[in-house]
This record gives structure tokens, C-alpha cells and sequence, in this order.
């Protein structure tokens, strides 16, 4: 099996979607209902993923080599051993990062034309 | 609790199987796992409400993924199977190339069907048009035409119809173009073609006042003529032309419909043609000449409607008893426009589709088996994949995913074929049908060919998928020996070559007999010499000639400086030519001494006016009597010649020559002077029918047949003959110009072409199964060489492995050559009507067939065979 070359230029542009679960599991290793739980909380409730969605999401960023399986899983009581958790990987910080830094210049550019009433201290 | 829990984790569990296989595997019960949570969570904070929510959020999520993940599976899919096919292309051209020819086969033939048998008329209003025939089946008289005195008792008293239209076909002489041309013209009411429910292309419609007596004359172009003769240039439309002796204007142009019952040029209203309107004629309720269509009211079947005519019929009888004699059970026969279009080509065309169905067949079992043999080869490949993870169904769908793209390739390859022969259909169907100008390879057959691309893919791709289950199972096994494993799969390769055989059985059937009926049916005597025969049709200007005497002279002075052209060794005028019989004269007649009896038929047969010549140049035996002479003309006394088969009829074993018959009912009395040998009129499959030939003397003809014995090739005079015409009358044309060889063999295309398309077919059959059965067997001495190397090795001869092998191969062929001979003798019988003396189990065929067959199979097994013989013992052994 071949090594795949991941270079975050290269990658499709993210969904919405797909960024709020790089933001999710940049913070720490998830599994999946935790992510969901995660995005939902951040969001405020505004952004809901199905199991449906997260799992499309959660197949492409694997296999963009964005997020990885963790092998080891916590040792907890509460593990259930149908879980899995997700971490994210240096490529997927990185292409979480660049996304970042490009919604940060929209919003400087935004906030440059009075766009945007409140802002935020970063 | 618990119990609604599991029923929303089983409906969950359903849910999910609209996601992929693989995708399930790999997230399937962390899915579930999550949605259990989530679902929980939701009872708790939300309620009813709450888990209402996520449930449709759930789904909707599901719907949307679903489809993507499918299509990022089967492009994965593809590319291996793109990968498999490049790094195989023997296999991959192969294949393609059988399923191309078989689905290609398939798509033109039902490109065909489609426009002739599926589609509904393209008339607005098709499916309730009617053809209406009077019928005398007691006289012979089947399709008798109509009177006007008829068409306005029937179009005033019908119930069923609110429409009734009438037909007649005449010919004009276009003048004022660099030569006379004939123009083939409909004589029809003017509301025609609305009551077919056809709208001009250009232009308008007839009128009523366009009917009307007196009227300035105008004409429509038929679509085919307006692009033929003026280039589809719709300025014509207003033009005047002169035909005949008057101008006549263009009102309109016709879209591209069928035309029935003939093709004609152009269109005029029933006043445009001077017979109709003779006050005489109308005035005769047995001047019977036009044909007549109906459209019947919404909801009414054709059923009640024929019930309808025939009680007006009946009323028509009682009220007129001199023309309808009680002795012939007068009657209307109707039938459906659309039947009547069609009824010729149905049978040839539903054969055709089962033939093109059957190659099909066998071109999927060709790759079914072309696929199981490259699994010989793929086994560890298959293998080594399953043993990675992949499941029974991700392997079935792989395999069918590689079977689905060859029959997507091998459907355009189709697509392309029929693309390419959709001239040469057209031309054919039209043998059969007005409608084969409607031929085009619509969405209909683009949809159809799809379909059967998916089929193919299903056919030929189930049975290596479902072989490909034992490999998983058997193929890592520790050295397990090649002929050990598949046994299941080797018996399936059997079948699928005993099918092939078999099917190919049927198909060479099939052509066997269409090809046997045709050699038949040319070899039937048609009672007359074709060889150097020219013919033309010659109509007269009917308002130039518009008598007897101008005729008969015109006719007189032509052929007889004809008789002085070089190269021309006899010539006739005749009203029609054998072989192209679609114009019957028929009559009754009263035999002298026979009086008739009140309520009794009379004798009916055919006549026809032929000029002193024409049984000299048809080379027409004469067998007794005399023919035709100068000396028969008008003032002398008036004479007949009859056919062999007339004479017998009515005469029985007297001598008819010198008895008399009359067709007036006795006022004159005419003789006959001779018998001549019967000739086919309608067809070489047709037998001869009574007939009496009259000399164009003394009943002069408008609308006549030239027939020209030449010394040289016939062809090669006309052009002189013509000249010869303008010489004689500038203004009158010739058309139809063919030799006789021509119109025999056009009078047979219709057998010869389906003979040859389903030859083409079965040929096509044979090749496949024959190369299939050569690849199958090859196979088979490639796998096992090990087994003959030891054969050899101990004491087997070369000729005895050869033996073996061939006997091998066609136990195989035995088996479908019998088989396929049980189908074809339940199956043949469709053919029945499509064959000419010859019996759908014709013996001579069947063996003929089962020898071409064996022949084919024997030399198809005989090269992997004797490379079996060749094997050399030594390497063979060394190998494993």
C-alpha cells in the first residue's frame, strides 16, 4: 500500500461541516458522539451534525490522512468497546490552521467595510 | 423502555442499509452506538419533540450521504476494473467486441420495432383511424373500393365516424422543367388530412372551396417530394406549375408522415381528377375506384363501428338490389389504420428481435465464460483480496462493476453499429412498411440499448461473481492443485458452451430455413423470360388523350418505331407487369350457353390489356390458339386470350378456344382466340390466378407498362427508348425505368433481406460459440498439461490425447446441437408464416445445420487439441 503524500493545498476546501470536526478534535481525542456533542456545544446548538454526516465526514478526513483512529483507548470504566476515538493528525492541524488564518483575513476584510457591529478580542 | 429502544436501533440498523457495504462495515455499529446515544439524550432533554427531531435530522443526514458514498464507491470501482481491462486487452477487445455486435444487433432491430410496431401513428389522431373495404367474399372480392354514391351514403348515415375521407391514386405530367416528369398524385376530400389530423408544414390545408366544381386547381407537396424535387424550399408555397393542361398552385407542404396506401408526390382535391367528376360516373353506384378511411368517435372501438357500417351496408342492400346482387352478401371490412400499416412487417420484425435476442444471449455467455477463465488466472488475486477483508458482496459488486462497464463500452460499440446500419434498415423495413422512414435512434432505443447493456452486465457478470465464492474459499489453500479446485465453476463453463451451442443451434435453424425458402422461391418458374427485358411506365396525359382512338394511335405509332431501334428485338404495352402486381382489374363474366342464374355468382377473373406483342416479348407460351394480331382491332370482332389456369376453371376439359363470354350481361359477345401459360402477377410466392387479357386495340389503356425485349444489356437502351418517346410526344414522360430483372428481384427483397439479416445473425452466433468453445477448451489443456504430461509419460500416444481432447470438446457441442435441435423444433414454428415450401421442421435443414454445426465445433476444439498432442512430457512435468 502505498504512502499517500498529504499536502493540505492539495485538498478539496473544507465544508462547514468538515471544519467544525478538525475545530472539535483539535482540542482532544474524540469519539464519535463526543464530537457531535462537541461541535453542538461550540456552536451554541447552530450547527447539529447527524451520524449520518459526521460519518461521511469522518471517512473522507481519514482517508485525507486529516484524522486518525487512535489505537490505544482510554482506559476508562466507562469505555465502551464499540467506540472509537479520533485524534487529529499534524497534516489535519495544519490544513485546520491555514482555514483558520484564511476565515481570519475574511473577517479583516470584513470588518475593514464596517461589516461586522461587535468585534471580538482574538 | 428497552423494547423501544431496540425498535428505533432496528429501524436505525434499516436505515443504514442505504449506505454501502463498505461503509456500513467499517462505521456501522460505532453508528449505532452514537444514535443510541443521541437518541437517548434527546428523550431525556426534548421529549417526543426532541427525538422527532432527530430522527428526521438522522434521515435526512443518511439520504444526503448515501449517494456520494455510492458513487465514490463505484469510482473506485471502476478505476480497478479500468486497471483489470488495460492490463488484459485481448480479453477486454474481446469482449467488448461480443457484447458491441450483440447489443448492437439488439438496438437496431428494436430500433425498428420501436418506430413500426410500438410507437402510435404519427398522426394526431392514429389510434382512431379506420380503413373501410367493401367486401364479396363469395365473388373472390375482398377489398372492392368505393363508390361516390357509396362514401356519401356511408359518411351521411355513419353513427361510429365523424370523419370519412376518400383516396384515389392518378398521374399528372409536370410540364415546364427540362424534361415531362410523372407526378404521382393522391386524389383525395379536403378535409383529408385533417381528418387524419395532419398539419401542414407550410402553407394550409385543402378547403371546402377547393372541392368545388370549377374551382382554380391547387395542390400540397408531399414532404419527400418537396425535398427530392425542390430542396426543401418552402418558397414554393403560392408557386404555380403547370401540369397537364393547366396551372395548378402550391398551398402547402406535408411534415414527413407515412403515406398510405402510396407514396405519392403531390395532392389534389377530388375535383382535380376529370373521371371523378363525370357526371356519369358519380351518378354510378358501381363505378366503385376510391379507397376510404374513417375516424371513428372518441370511444368508439372498432368493433362497433364495423358493427355500424354493416347495418348501412345492409340498408344500402335492400335498397339497391341491382348492385348489390343478393347472391354476393355484400359487407364492410374495417380495420384499424394503424394494423393495416403494420400487419405485413410484425411477423419478420418479432422474429428478427427474437434472432438479435438470442445472439445476444449467446454474446453473454461468451463473456460469462471469457470472465470465468480469466478467474482461473485471477484466483490469487481474488484471493489475497478477500483474505484482506474484502467481503462476499464488496467482491460481487467489484466483479459487477467490471462486467457493467464492459457492457457500457460494448452498448456505445452497439450504439455505433446500429448507427451505422440505420440506412440499410430503413431501406428494409420499408419493404414492409410506410411507417420505416420513422426509424431513428431515439431516446427510446437509447433507453432500450442501456437496458440492455444492464441486463448484459447482470447476465454476464453473475456467474463469475457468484463463482468467485469458492475461490475465496479454495483459492489460498496450501498448494492446492488447479484441477482440484473449481469444479463448480468448470461445469458452469460447460453449460454456458452447451447453451451457446444450443442457442447458436436455433439461430442457424432459423437462417437455414429462411435461406432454403428463398433459393425456393427462385426457382419458381414465373411463366415468363425476365432476361433482357426493359420496362417503363408510360401514363398519358389524360387531357391530351382523351380518347380512345388518341390512345390506341399513340401507342400504335411508339411501339412501332421501336421495333426499328437498334438493339430492340420485340416491344408491348401492357396495363401492368408480372411479379408487380398491385393493380387488379377484376370482373365478372358470363360464359355462353352457361345462362346465369338469378341469386348465383358469376365467374370472376382478372383482366388485363396487353398490346399484340407482349406474350412474344415475356416469351409467354402460347398453348393454344392464337395471340393477338393486328388484324384485332376496333369494327372487327372483339377476342380474349385466357390462361391456362382459366381455361381449366371455367372450361374444364373442353377446348376454349372459339367459345364466347360476355361482361354486359349478353349484349356483346367476345372470343377467345388462344391460351397462354399462367405467369405470377403477385409474387413468385403467389400462385397464378385466372386471367383474361384483352388487346389494347380494342380497350386502349391511359396508364401503361412498356415492356422492350432487347439484344444488349436492357438497361443500356433506355435512355435511347426514352428519346424515342419525346420524339413521338415531347410532353410525355417515362418513369420507373427497371429491367425485369429488377422487378423480380425486388419482388423477392423481402425474404432476401430477412434471410440475410437473420443469416447475418446466425453467423454472427456461430462465430461467437465457436470461438468460445475453442477459448474454453484451450483453457482447459493449458490447466491441464501437468495431467496430459503424464498421460505421456506413461505410454499415452499423441493421437490418443488428441483424441481425447476433441471428443472432449464436442460431447460438449453434442449435447447443445441436441438440445438446441428440441428448441428449434418447438421454436421454428414462429417462422411458419415467413416461409415459402418449405416445413418449419424441414429435415434437410436440420441436418445441414447439425453438420456446419459440428464442423464449426470440431475445428474450433481441434487447435488447442493438438497443441494437447504436442505437450511434451518432460517440460510439461517440469512446470509444476
Amino acid at each position: 500500500m502505498s504512502a499517500v503524500q498529504n499536502k493540505p493545498e492539495t485538498h478539496e476546501p473544507l465544508t462547514p461541516a468538515m471544519f467544525h470536526v478538525l475545530l472539535a478534535l483539535a482540542g482532544d481525542d474524540l469519539h464519535g458522539y463526543a464530537i457531535l456533542k462537541e461541535v453542538e456545544l461550540r456552536t451554541g446548538g447552530k450547527v447539529r451534525l447527524s451520524t449520518g454526516t459526521l460519518y461521511g465526514i469522518i471517512k473522507r478526513l481519514l482517508s485525507d490522512g486529516l484524522i486518525a483512529e487512535l489505537r490505544s483507548r482510554p482506559a476508562e470504566s466507562e469505555d465502551d468497546e464499540r467506540r472509537r476515538y479520533y485524534r487529529l493528525t499534524p497534516a489535519g492541524r495544519q490544513v485546520a490552521a491555514t482555514e483558520a488564518e484564511r476565515m481570519d483575513e475574511v473577517l479583516s476584510i470584513a470588518r475593514s467595510r464596517n461589516l461586522l457591529k461587535r468585534t471580538r478580542t482574538a | 423502555m428497552a423494547a423501544k429502544d431496540s425498535h428505533a436501533t432496528r429501524f436505525y440498523r434499516a436505515l443504514l442499509r442505504l449506505l454501502p457495504f463498505d461503509f456500513r462495515g467499517d462505521f456501522g455499529p460505532e453508528m449505532e452506538t452514537v444514535f443510541h446515544e443521541q437518541h437517548k439524550e434527546a428523550g431525556r432533554r426534548g421529549g417526543a419533540t426532541g427525538v422527532l427531531r432527530l430522527w428526521w435530522e438522522t434521515i435526512v443526514g443518511i439520504f444526503r450521504t448515501a449517494p456520494g458514498e455510492h458513487l465514490a464507491m463505484f469510482a473506485q470501482d471502476a478505476r480497478f476494473a479500468l486497471r483489470m481491462m488495460r492490463k488484459n486487452p485481448g480479453y477486454t477487445l474481446a469482449a467488448v467486441l461480443t457484447l458491441g455486435l450483440g447489443i448492437g444487433a439488439n438496438s437496431a432491430i428494436f430500433s425498428v420495432v420501436n418506430a413500426v410496431l410500438l410507437k402510435p401513428l404519427p398522426y394526431e389522431h392514429g389510434d382512431r383511424l379506420v380503413t373501410l373495404q367493401q367486401q364479396a367474399p363469395r365473388a373472390g372480392m375482398l377489398n372492392q373500393p368505393f363508390s361516390v354514391a357509396e362514401i356519401n351514403d356511408y359518411r351521411t348515415q355513419s353513427h361510429s365516424l365523424d370523419g370519412l375521407v376518400e383516396y384515389h391514386n392518378m398521374n399528372f405530367i409536370l410540364l415546364g422543367r427540362s424534361e415531362p416528369e410523372r407526378v404521382e398524385t393522391g386524389v383525395v376530400s379536403w378535409n383529408y388530412f385533417e381528418v387524419f389530423g395532419v398539419k401542414p408544414l407550410f402553407g394550409r390545408a385543402f378547403r371546402p372551396e377547393d372541392e368545388q366544381p370549377g374551382a382554380p386547381a391547387v395542390l400540397m407537396l408531399s414532404y419527400e417530394y418537396w425535398i427530392r424535387s425542390f430542396g426543401g424550399d418552402p418558397t414554393v408555397v403560392n408557386k404555380t406549375f403547370t401540369m397537364n393542361d393547366k396551372l395548378h398552385k402550391v398551398v402547402g407542404i406535408l411534415p414527413p408522415v407515412p403515406q398510405y396506401p402510396d407514396e405519392n408526390d403531390v395532392y389534389m382535391p377530388t375535383t382535380a381528377c376529370p373521371f371523378r367528376s363525370r357526371p356519369a360516373f358519380i351518378a354510378n353506384r358501381q363505378s366503385r375506384m376510391m379507397q376510404v378511411f374513417g375516424r371513428m368517435k372518441p370511444g368508439i372501438t372498432v368493433s362497433q363501428s364495423r358493427a355500424d357500417l354493416n347495418s348501412i351496408a345492409a340498408n344500402l342492400q335492400r335498397a339497391y338490389p341491382n348492385d348489390y346482387p343478393p347472391a354476393l352478401d355484400y359487407s364492410i371490412r374495417t380495420s384499424s389504420l394503424e394494423e393495416e400499416l403494420t400487419h405485413n412487417a410484425r411477423p419478420t420484425m418479432l422474429v428478427l428481435l427474437g434472432a438479435a435476442g438470442f445472439v445476444l444471449l449467446i454474446a453473454c455467455a461468451n463473456v460469462a465464460n471469457l470472465n470465468l477463465a480469466r478467474m482461473v488466472r485471477r484466483e490469487r488475486e481474488l484471493a489475497v483480496r478477500a483474505a484482506l477483508g474484502a467481503g462476499r458482496v464488496r467482491m460481487f459488486r467489484q466483479l459487477l462493476t467490471e462486467s457493467s462497464l464492459l457492457a457500457v463500452i460494448g452498448g456505445g460499440l452497439g450504439l455505433l453499429f446500429s448507427w451505422g446500419a440505420l440506412n440499410l434498415l430503413v431501406g428494409f423495413a420499408a419493404r414492409f412498411t410506410p411507417r420505416a422512414r420513422e426509424i431513428h435512434l431515439d431516446s427510446t432505443v437509447l433507453l432500450f440499448t442501456l437496458a440492455v447493456a444492464v441486463l448484459t452486465s447482470l447476465l454476464s457478470g453473475t456467474a463469475p461473481a457468484l463463482a468467485a465464492r469458492d475461490t475465496v474459499v479454495d483459492g489460498l489453500k496450501e498448494g492446492s492443485a488447479q484441477s482440484t479446485i473449481g469444479i463448480g465453476r468448470r461445469r458452469m463453463r460447460s453449460l454456458l458452451i452447451v447453451a451457446q451451442v444450443a442457442v447458436s443451434f436455433l439461430l442457424l435453424i432459423g437462417a437455414g430455413l429462411m435461406l432454403r425458402s428463398f433459393v425456393k422461391l427462385q426457382h419458381v418458374d414465373p411463366g415468363f423470360q425476365p432476361e433482357n427485358v426493359l420496362t417503363m411506365q408510360i401514363g398519358l396525359d389524360f387531357t391530351k388523350y382523351n380518347t380512345n382512338d388518341k390512345q390506341r394511335a399513340f401507342f400504335e405509332t411508339f411501339l412501332d418505331k421501336l421495333q426499328s431501334e437498334s438493339g430492340v428485338k420485340s416491344a408491348a404495352a401492357s396495363m401492368m407487369v408480372p411479379l408487380n402486381g398491385n393493380m387488379q382489374m377484376r370482373g365478372d363474366f358470363q360464359i355462353e350457353g352457361q345462362t346465369p342464374v338469378p341469386g348465383q355468382v358469376l365467374p370472376v377473373a382478372d383482366f388485363r390489356v396487353v398490346s399484340e406483342g407482349y406474350f412474344d416479348t415475356l416469351h409467354i407460351p402460347l398453348l393454344e390458339g392464337r395471340a393477338f394480331t393486328r388484324t384485332d382491332r376496333p369494327g372487327a370482332p372483339d377476342v380474349a386470350i385466357v390462361n391456362r389456369a382459366a381455361a381449366r376453371h371455367f372450361w374444364g376439359a373442353q377446348d376454349p378456344v372459339g367459345k364466347r363470354f360476355s361482361t354486359d350481361g349478353g349484349k356483346t359477345w367476345v372470343q377467345i382466340a388462344g391460351v397462354v401459360g399462367d405467369v405470377k402477377q403477385y409474387g413468385l410466392d403467389k400462385d397464378a390466378v385466372d386471367e383474361i387479357y384483352v388487346p389494347l386495340a380494342q380497350s386502349p389503356l391511359l396508364d401503361a407498362v412498356l415492356v422492350v425485349k432487347t439484344t444488349v444489356e436492357p438497361t443500356s437502351v433506355a435512355r435511347g427508348i426514352i428519346e424515342l418517346l419525346y420524339a413521338v410526344d415531347p410532353n410525355q414522360p417515362a418513369a420507373r425505368v427497371r429491367s425485369m430483372e429488377q422487378v423480380r428481384a425486388e419482388s423477392v427483397a423481402a425474404p432476401r433481406l430477412t434471410s440475410n439479416l437473420l443469416s447475418l445473425f446466425a453467423l454472427l452466433a456461430l462465430t461467437i460459440a465457436a470461438t468460445g468453445i475453442g477459448g474454453v477448451m484451450a483453457l482447459a489443456v493449458g490447466q491441464r498439461r501437468h495431467e496430459i504430461g503424464v498421460r505421456m509419460a506413461i505410454g499415452a500416444r499423441p493421437g490418443e490425447i488428441l483424441r481425447m481432447i476433441l471428443g472432449q470438446g464436442m460431447a460438449l457441442a453434442l449435447v447443445g446441437i441436441v438440445l438446441g435441435l428440441l428448441g428449434a423444433l418447438a421454436l421454428t414454428r414462429v417462422l411458419q408464416r415467413l416461409l415459402f415450401e418449405v416445413g418449419p421442421t424441414d429435415p434437410l435443414t436440420f441436418v445441414g445445420v447439425a453438420a456446419v454445426l459440428s464442423a464449426a465445433t470440431l475445428l474450433a476444439c481441434y487447435v488447442p487439441a493438438r497443441r494437447a498432442a504436442r505437450v511434451d512430457p518432460i517440460v510439461a512435468l517440469r512446470v509444476e
